[in-house]
């Protein structure tokens, strides 16, 4: 039988819980609330969707940059050995 | 410049190969979180690196990604010092000044500009304190867990969790303005 949490309890953990940093139990309890309690269900949406607006918001990384830098790292041992 | 190598054992450079090589990207994204500013970011991030070869050979092998961002960390907070070293009192509040200062460069004109173009949420996300951006950028841009973030900051995981919670607060609160002025 899985403990119920209060919107308390759940209020203050549903940040890390969308963030996926609580163990299975944790999510197992979250989301028995989240399922019966509407309120919370709402507010756990709205975060949902900034987090995802967020995430949209990556900018790709500079593939020259990332090149420059993989062929940095080669040198580096490169240099070593030489050293 | 990052200082020259000294030689190393056999053996390091596949240890480098497998710990590191991997991680470029992720530190990039974050190189440039904390810089602001693409030439830095690069720098910083072969900074990095040179000093993971070094130190390779004492790395236990257990989560490359939060040792490469601690090393991180400690070099830019030793670049910030070499350039500024009356701010080092707070390494935190440093990196955030710092990088206020790269944004200031920014001509007001097409600040104006970009501001009428933008989507909510990156006014929204201009709006932050530089302190909460940089959790923000770190977590929900760049994917770190809570402990990476922290780790690149060098703040607590609580502090990364506090700032996290209060700036999507304050997100939300910017965007449900913005519907109400629709």
């Amino acid at each position: 039988m899985v403990k119920k949490l209060n919107c308390r309890e759940v209020g203050l953990r549903l940040q890390s819980y969308l963030d996926g940093e609580l163990d299975d139990a944790r999510i197992e309890q979250i989301r028995a609330h989240l399922d019966d309690c509407v309120a919370c269900g709402l507010e756990a949406d709205a975060f949902v969707k900034i987090k995802k607006d967020l995430t949209a918001q990556a900018v790709p990384s500079d593939s020259q940059a990332l090149a420059r830098l993989r062929q940095f790292s080669s040198q580096i041992a490169a240099n070593a050995a030489t050293e | 410049m990052p200082d020259s190598i000294t030689t190393q054992p056999v053996g390091q450079d596949a240890r480098f190969q497998e710990y590191v090589v991997p991680e470029i990207d992720v530190m990039y994204r974050v190189a440039y979180s904390i810089t602001r500013n693409k030439a830095d970011a690069e720098d910083l991030v072969q900074d990095t690196m040179m000093r993971a070869y070094r130190a390779i050979e004492r790395f236990d092998g257990k989560y490359p990604r939060a040792w490469l961002l601690t090393i991180m960390r400690n070099a830019q907070v030793n670049r910030v010092r070499r350039k500024r070293p009356e701010l080092m009192h707070d390494p935190d509040e440093t990196m955030g000044r710092v990088a206020d200062e790269s944004a200031e460069g920014a001509d007001a004109e097409s600040q104006l500009m970009d501001k009428e173009f933008e989507a909510p949420i990156e006014s929204a996300l201009a709006a932050l304190p530089e302190k909460f951006l940089s959790v923000v950028e770190l977590v929900d841009l760049n994917q770190l867990s809570y402990q990476e973030a922290a780790d690149a900051l060098g703040i607590p995981v609580g502090t990364v969790m506090s700032r996290l919670h209060r700036a999507r607060r304050n997100i939300r609160t910017h965007l449900e303005a913005f519907e109400d002025e629709v």
